[in-house]
């Protein structure tokens, strides 16, 4: 700590002197008396600090005297900060009134997967345990005091305590707003949506809104590799599978703006042997279906120009559910059938039987191969809290990666991630329709529904680790292989998997 | 239980500046979550929480400090001095000459309080207090850390007490007066206070001159529960639970408060009649639970005919001393002052003035 130097006291000892008064001598603000002690309240605070202390001590007083083991403290001489988070530790129910607070303290962004432990305890109540560990942070993080208030807001919603979530929402604007970067960003995502939940302003319906979001999904390609990778692997799995066909036909449950395609159509320009006849069939939802014939007409463009036999045709639902057999026009016996899907499935699952259905239609055309890409992250868990806790790490670390300098491509696509923010936090039912799931969920599912894993191979890996290196300069970005599927993560996160399957025919 | 806390906290807190109700209080909660009850402590944490200073060479507001570490027991010493009047001298510490050759400057030894379980010599609140002792006093301090319980239990305080005694006594640079030598006052706070005692206890026995004794609102206690303990038990930042964690931690495991180091003039206290004691000043905060056996000590003390000054700060709290804006901190310098300046006027006078402040 350092000496606050300047520091002016008068040393002369009046006999007799008048009744006490708090010396109000101020230095920037803060009681000069307890500066000197180790201790910055501001003047203006003290009453509150007072006010925290004595619910505190109530607190206290119930016979909860010791701290969870994995509670963090923080700068000790913030002692504002330190007591508020005290609180929030010890009592996150209780229904305390926090005032605005404008910090000068330092405050930098924390990486996602340094924001708090994961596996973080769920809270029954008081708990007291035996374990001597604790986590202690000498440092004036304020980002790690924005993350506990965020988890306290969302259990306090998952209480339906909606009194105190609406204090500690207020509470939240504020602290996200004192943060910077990556922190920042998420921070005041969730806590829109935190607020959008508590006050019932749900977020617009996202098919009004596909084409934008289709453009947004174009900036988050550019900007950042997780799109590339995805469409990267899925095209290898693919490739191999179509090795020596000569006619393929790619089905693509959600076309978007066909980028993954062009990759595809000039490898296959370039197979050994000449490239197959190529057909592509487009699915979006009603809203793009003008769109979707320009993509198709584009690609063909393309096709053209490498010597590729193309042939396009698109296909317009509103739900993935509803794709039919019949629609897919299936040239059965002369040719090899690549179904692929890019964040498409986790949407199904808020619908009961939609996944079953989809799953159903893709057995039913006896495809070569099925890819899948998915967030790697368990958004759909029963409970609120825990799924905010999870996606709150998960988008903590996307964000993280996203940092650098300002671009529209950024801009852009921080928005795309954080309208699935918005729907994973302040939606329910048929609308939470964000309902990621990880790898180990969908193999299970792809599993018993009878589909088999198809290992996308050493090649791909290496091939996606060494793009990985191009683009993203091998800055925090790791690509891992899990028993023939292939993850991207940021650090040491993994947030998007890419796995293949095939459907197990009964001969 | 939460109404009735409601009426003693705002009592509290109607007595105190709002500044000292905030780090009294402070203090209170940080230590309750340090101690654990099976009487453990989490030390780690608590040299986190402790807000400590280095020292400087540099003078501040006339004062300049240096430290000086044991490297044997790893027990820090911070001496603290006034400025030279010259500037050019600043940032120097003369080692080899006395503080003065004509002129008494006093020497405090200061053992810091903390119920024998906190702080350390470079601690804020310590180092803040000793610094202003020697603007308002005019006396040399030496701040003593010692080692603390649990880990460290009776006698390890006493005795790195002794030996901070006799290692301030043979200093050559802390000598003044014409016979050039260490003029000592012993001095402390809560457990330091207790330790003073102790000390002096030692330092009497085996001849080594101490010229008086300062304890403030010195820790002392007893088995039985005294009327003050029971009157102001959790209402003024202070509880008989938490005393009795700190006694039980210090004391020998299986003993009771009535051992001497806890009750020096109880059922197995010594005498100290017709042994050379020196003279004490005795600090009492009149809000403080443990003042019954505080009073105790100083009826003990005259009991056995020592020279005994009780200065009864009727509405202070433990801590008044560590912020100057309140009248018990003015009074208990005044008292300081004429306390350790008194040494020409020796009394050997044995009334006790009592002093009281409304």
């Amino acid at each position: 700590m350092k000496r606050e130097h300047g520091h002016r006291e008068t040393s002369s000892v009046k006999a007799g002197s008048s009744s006490m008064t708090a010396n109000k001598e101020e230095a920037g603000g803060f009681d000069e008396l307890l500066v000197v002690l180790g201790y910055k309240v501001r003047s203006s605070d003290m009453a509150d600090v007072a006010h925290k202390l004595e619910q505190l001590e109530m607190v206290l007083d119930d016979g909860n005297s010791h701290l969870s083991d994995d509670t963090v403290h923080y700068n000790p001489s913030d002692l504002s900060g330190w007591v508020d988070s005290l609180l929030f530790d010890l009592n996150p129910t209780c229904d305390q009134v926090i005032p605005d607070q404008d910090s000068e303290y330092e405050l930098s962004a924390i990486p996602g997967s340094a924001a708090y432990p994961r596996g973080k305890r769920t809270r029954t109540g008081s708990n007291s345990s035996t374990t001597r560990s604790m986590v202690v942070l000498d440092s004036q993080e304020t980002g790690v005091r924005l993350v506990h208030a965020l988890l306290a807001c969302a259990e306090a919603v998952q209480q339906n305590n909606l009194k105190l979530a609406d204090v500690l929402v207020k509470h939240l604007g504020l602290l996200a707003s004192s943060q910077a970067g990556a922190m920042r960003k998420v921070a005041t995502y969730f806590a829109e949506g935190l607020a959008r939940r508590i006050y019932r302003i749900y977020p617009r319906d996202d098919v009004g809104l596909s084409s934008f979001s289709d453009t947004l999904q174009v900036h988050f390609y550019e900007c950042c590799p997780y799109l590339k990778f995805a469409h990267f692997t899925a095209n290898q799995a693919i490739l191999e599978a179509f090795a020596t066909a000569e006619k393929v036909h790619v089905i693509d449950l959600g076309l978007n703006q066909g980028l993954q395609w062009p990759a595809l159509i000039q490898a296959l320009a370039l197979r050994p042997g000449g490239p197959p006849d190529f057909r592509l069939t487009g699915i979006g939802s009603s809203l793009t279906g003008q769109s979707i014939q320009e993509v198709g007409w584009k690609l063909g463009q393309l096709a053209n120009a490498v010597g590729v036999n193309f042939e396009f045709k698109s296909i317009v639902l509103n739900s993935l559910s509803d794709l039919k057999q019949e629609m897919l026009e299936i040239r059965t016996g002369s040719e090899s059938i690549a179904v692929n899907s890019v964040f498409e499935l986790h949407r199904l699952l808020a619908h009961p039987g939609s996944i079953d259905n989809i799953l159903l239609t893709i057995k039913s055309i006896k495809p070569d191969i099925i890819t899948v890409v998915e967030q790697e992250a368990n958004h759909n868990g029963a409970v609120f809290l825990d799924r905010f806790t999870e996606s709150l790490h998960y988008y903590s670390s996307l964000f993280d990666s996203l940092e650098g300098p300002p671009s529209q491509d950024r801009v852009m696509s921080e928005l795309y991630l954080g309208r699935q923010i918005l729907n994973l936090v302040a939606c329910e039912g048929e609308d939470r329709v964000e309902r990621h799931e990880t790898l180990a969920q969908w193999r299970n599912r792809f599993t018993m529904g009878g589909f088999k894993s198809v290992s996308i191979g050493s090649y791909a890996y290496k091939q996606a680790s060494m793009l990985l290196a191009l683009y993203a300069g091998a800055d925090g970005y790791k690509v891992e292989e899990n028993e023939g599927c292939l993850l991207l993560g940021w650090q040491t996160r993994p947030l998007i998997a890419t796995s293949a399957w095939r459907f197990n025919r009964v001969e | 239980m939460a109404g009735g806390n409601e009426v003693n906290l705002n009592e509290c807190k109607r007595i105190v500046p709002l500044n000292t109700w905030v780090l009294i209080s402070n203090f209170k909660l940080a230590y309750t979550l340090l101690r654990r009850p099976d009487g453990s402590f989490n030390r780690h944490l608590a040299e986190f929480l402790d807000r400590k200073v280095p020292s400087n060479s540099f003078p501040l507001d006339g004062v300049f400090s240096f430290d000086h570490l044991d490297t044997s027991t790893n027990l820090l010493t911070r001496i603290y001095l006034p400025a030279p009047l010259d500037p050019s001298r600043y940032g120097a510490v003369d080692l080899t000459e006395p503080l003065s050759a004509t002129e008494i400057v006093p020497v405090l030894v200061f053992f810091h309080g903390g119920s024998f379980t906190h702080s350390s010599a470079d601690s804020a609140i310590y180092d803040t207090f000793c610094r202003r002792l020697v603007t308002i006093c005019g006396v040399v301090v030496v701040s003593v850390d010692y080692r603390r319980s649990p880990e460290h239990r009776y006698p390890c305080a006493y005795d790195d007490g002794w030996n901070a005694l006799r290692w301030v006594k043979s200093r050559i640079w802390l000598r003044s007066g014409e016979d050039s030598s260490v003029y000592v006052y012993l001095a402390g706070d809560s457990s330091g206070g207790n330790i003073a005692h102790n000390v002096a206890v030692r330092a009497t026995r085996e001849g080594v001159k101490v010229l008086g004794n300062i304890l403030l609102h010195p820790m002392f206690g007893g088995v039985e529960r005294t009327q003050s303990e029971k009157r102001l038990d959790g209402k003024y930042f202070v509880t008989i639970q938490d005393r009795d964690w700190y006694w039980r931690a210090y004391l020998p495991e299986g003993e009771d408060r009535d051992h001497p180091a806890c009750n020096p003039f109880g059922p197995r206290g010594q005498s100290l009649e017709g042994v050379d004691f020196p003279k004490s000043l005795v600090v009492v905060a009149g809000l403080d639970l443990v003042q019954d056996w505080q009073l105790a000590y100083v009826d003990g003390l005259r009991k056995n005919g020592r020279d005994v000054n009780l200065l009864y700060l009727k509405q202070a709290t433990i801590g008044f001393y560590f912020l100057p804006n309140n009248d018990h901190f003015h009074c208990l310098m005044d008292e300081l002052k004429k306390f350790v300046h008194s040494i020409e006027e020796d009394s050997q006078s044995k009334s006790c003035p009592i002093l009281l402040t409304p």
